[in-house]
C-alpha cells in the first residue's frame, strides 16, 4: 500500500506477488478459442526450412544434414548485394534449400504466397567444396522466430569445427559514440567475435556501449554459447537502402581468412555490383 | 532519415562563382524541368547581380525556405532600396532555420544550403548553412554524401592559380564532382555567375566540352609522368 500526494491510499504494484494473484490467474485461464488463435498464430509464424528441388521440409537441421567447415551469412540487402557480386560470381554455388517465414514485416498478409525477396533466406553451397555454405537473408526474422531459425539451421547440438562469418548493416544513428555523428566516416565497419574465434578482424572491434540486434545477434550469441568460432562484421551506414558506397565498405573483409579463396574476379564483381545498383535504383523525389 | 546521395559543390573564384551539382536521374515519364536544383534568390535589374543557392535534403523544405528567402530579398529592396548582400540573406536563412530548432511542435528544416553571389563591392561570396542554423563563409565547399572526399580534393587543389581564371575555376568544380559522381560528365549540372554578368546555366554539351578537356589534361600529365620515370 502506498499513500499518494493527496493522501489517498492506493495499492502499490509488487513484483514479489501478492495473495490476490491466485484468484486473478483463475480468471486468466485460456479458453479453447484463445488456444486456437494462439496455435494459428504459431503456425503462421513458423519458420520452415525447405529442400530446393522438392520444396518439402527438411527433417533435420541444415548443418546436421550437410557437413560444414565455413558458413557465411549475409543479413540485409547491402550485405546480400556484397556477397552476390563479390563471392557468388567467383565460383559455382548451388542452392541447397531455403527458410520460409512470415511476420508482420512482410508486406502481404497471405502467408502461402510469399515473394522470394520478402520471406526467404536462401542457402547455397560451393560446388567445388560442398562444406562451404552461404546464406542470403534479405527478410526480417522477428524475435520469436530467431530461435526457430537457429534450431532449423544449426540444430540443437552443433559441431564446433566450423567457422561462421556474419555480415550485416545498421544505421549510423544507432552508433553510440562521444564523437559528433557528422564527423563519423560512414560507412564504416566494426567487428564482434566469439571467444573461440582466434583470427584477427580486419577492422576495429565494436566499442561499448554499442550492441548488436536481431538475427545477427542471435547467431553470434548461439555461437558463443556453443563455442563455435564466429565473427560478425557490422557496417554502420547512413543509407539503409541498397547503396554502392555501403556495399563497397565491406571490401576489407575480402582479404580476411573467412573469405580468402572464395573471391577471384574483383573488377568483374564491381561491374556486377554497379548493374545491381542501377536495376534497383528507385529515384525518390523526396530528396534533392 | 537517409542521407542525400547527390553531391553539390560551390567554388569562389576571383571573378566568378561556380555551383556544380550531381544530377539525379529522373523517371522516364517525369518532366526534368520540374526537378530544380540551382535556384536564383535575387536578380538585380541594373547590375545583373544575382544570388544563387543550392539546397540538399528534403525538396519540400527547400522550396519553403527558398520562397521565404525570395520574399525577403524583395522586401529588403523595397525597404532599403538596394539589393541584399549575400551575407544578409544567408543570415536570414540561418535565423529562419534556427527558429525551427527552438519551437515547440515544429521540426528543423532538413536542408543544407550553399549560397553564392557577388556583393555591391564586387567581391564574390560563398556561404554554407546547415539545419542547426549555423552559417559559415567558405572559399570552396561541398555538401552531400561524399562531401568529405570532395572537400579533401578541394583542399589539395584550391590554389590562387586554380581560381585566377574563370575556366580554371569551372574545371576545378567539375574535377571535384568527378571524384564522386558515378557516371561522369553527363550527370553534372553547372551554373556560374561572372562579376557584373547575369547567371549562366551550362548546357550538357558545354559541360561535356570541359570534361573532355579535363580528361585530355589528365592524359598529358600521365604521359609526362611516365616519360620522367623512364
Amino acid at each position: 500500500m502506498a499513500a499518494t500526494f493527496f493522501g489517498e491510499v492506493v495499492k502499490a504494484p509488487c513484483r514479489a506477488g501478492t495473495e490476490d494473484e491466485e484468484e486473478e490467474e483463475e480468471g486468466r485461464r485460456e479458453t479453447p478459442e484463445d488456444r486456437e488463435v494462439r496455435l494459428q498464430l504459431a503456425r503462421k509464424r513458423e519458420v520452415r526450412l525447405l529442400r530446393r528441388q522438392t520444396k518439402t521440409s527438411l527433417e533435420v537441421s541444415l548443418l546436421e544434414k550437410y557437413p560444414c567447415s565455413k558458413f557465411i551469412i549475409a543479413i540485409g540487402n547491402n550485405a546480400v548485394a556484397f556477397l552476390s557480386s563479390f563471392v557468388m560470381n567467383s565460383g559455382v554455388w548451388e542452392e541447397v534449400g531455403c527458410a520460409k517465414l512470415w511476420n508482420e514485416w512482410c508486406r502481404t498478409t497471405d502467408t502461402t504466397h510469399l515473394s522470394s525477396t520478402e520471406a526467404f533466406c536462401v542457402f547455397y553451397h560451393l560446388k567445388s567444396n560442398p562444406s562451404v555454405f552461404l546464406c542470403q537473408c534479405s527478410c526480417y526474422v522477428a524475435e520469436d522466430q530467431q530461435y526457430q531459425w537457429l534450431e532449423k539451421v544449426f540444430g540443437s547440438c552443433p559441431r564446433r569445427n566450423m567457422q561462421i562469418t556474419i555480415l550485416t548493416c545498421r544505421h549510423v544513428t544507432d552508433y553510440k559514440t562521444s564523437e559528433s555523428t557528422g564527423s563519423l566516416p560512414s560507412p564504416f565497419l566494426r567487428a564482434l567475435k566469439t571467444q573461440n574465434f582466434k583470427d584477427s578482424a580486419c577492422c576495429p572491434l565494436l566499442e561499448q556501449p554499442n550492441i548488436v540486434h536481431d538475427l545477427p545477434a542471435a547467431v553470434l550469441s548461439y555461437c558463443q554459447v556453443w563455442k563455435i568460432p564466429a565473427i560478425l562484421y557490422l557496417c554502420y551506414t547512413d543509407v539503409m537502402k541498397l547503396d554502392l558506397i555501403t556495399v563497397e565498405a565491406f571490401k576489407p573483409i575480402l582479404s580476411t581468412r573467412s573469405l580468402k579463396g572464395l573471391v577471384k574476379n574483383i573488377p568483374q564483381s564491381t561491374e556486377i555490383l554497379k548493374k545491381l545498383m542501377t536495376t534497383n535504383e528507385i529515384q525518390s523525389n523526396i530528396y534533392t | 532519415m537517409d542521407v542525400c546521395t547527390f553531391e553539390k559543390v560551390g567554388i569562389r573564384g576571383t571573378n566568378i562563382v561556380v555551383l556544380g551539382v550531381e544530377k539525379k536521374s529522373v523517371a522516364k515519364l517525369q518532366d526534368e524541368r520540374t526537378v530544380r536544383k540551382i535556384c536564383a534568390l535575387d536578380d538585380h535589374v541594373c547590375m545583373a547581380f544575382a544570388v544563387l543557392t543550392i539546397f540538399i535534403g528534403l525538396t519540400a523544405d527547400a522550396r519553403v525556405v527558398i520562397n521565404r528567402a525570395r520574399v525577403e530579398c524583395q522586401s529588403h529592396k523595397l525597404t532599403v532600396e538596394g539589393p541584399v548582400t549575400v551575407e544578409y540573406i544567408t543570415r536570414f536563412i540561418a535565423t529562419l532555420k534556427q527558429k525551427y530548432t527552438q519551437s515547440n511542435g515544429r521540426r528543423p528544416f532538413g536542408i543544407s544550403a550553399l549560397i553564392v553571389g557577388f556583393d555591391d563591392d564586387g567581391i564574390s561570396r560563398l556561404y554554407q548553412t546547415d539545419p542547426s542554423g549555423t552559417y559559415h563563409a567558405w572559399k570552396a565547399n561541398a555538401i552531400g554524401r561524399s562531401a568529405k572526399t570532395v572537400r579533401e580534393f578541394l583542399e589539395k587543389n584550391y590554389t590562387e592559380d586554380a581560381i585566377a581564371s574563370d575556366s580554371e575555376a569551372i574545371k576545378l568544380a567539375i574535377k571535384a564532382l568527378l571524384e564522386v559522381v558515378q557516371s561522369g560528365g553527363k550527370n553534372i549540372e553547372l551554373a556560374i555567375i561572372r562579376r557584373n554578368q547575369p547567371l549562366k546555366m551550362f548546357s550538357a554539351k558545354e559541360v561535356e566540352l570541359y570534361v573532355t578537356e579535363i580528361e585530355k589534361e589528365k592524359e598529358e600529365a600521365e604521359k609526362k609522368k611516365s616519360k620522367k620515370s623512364v
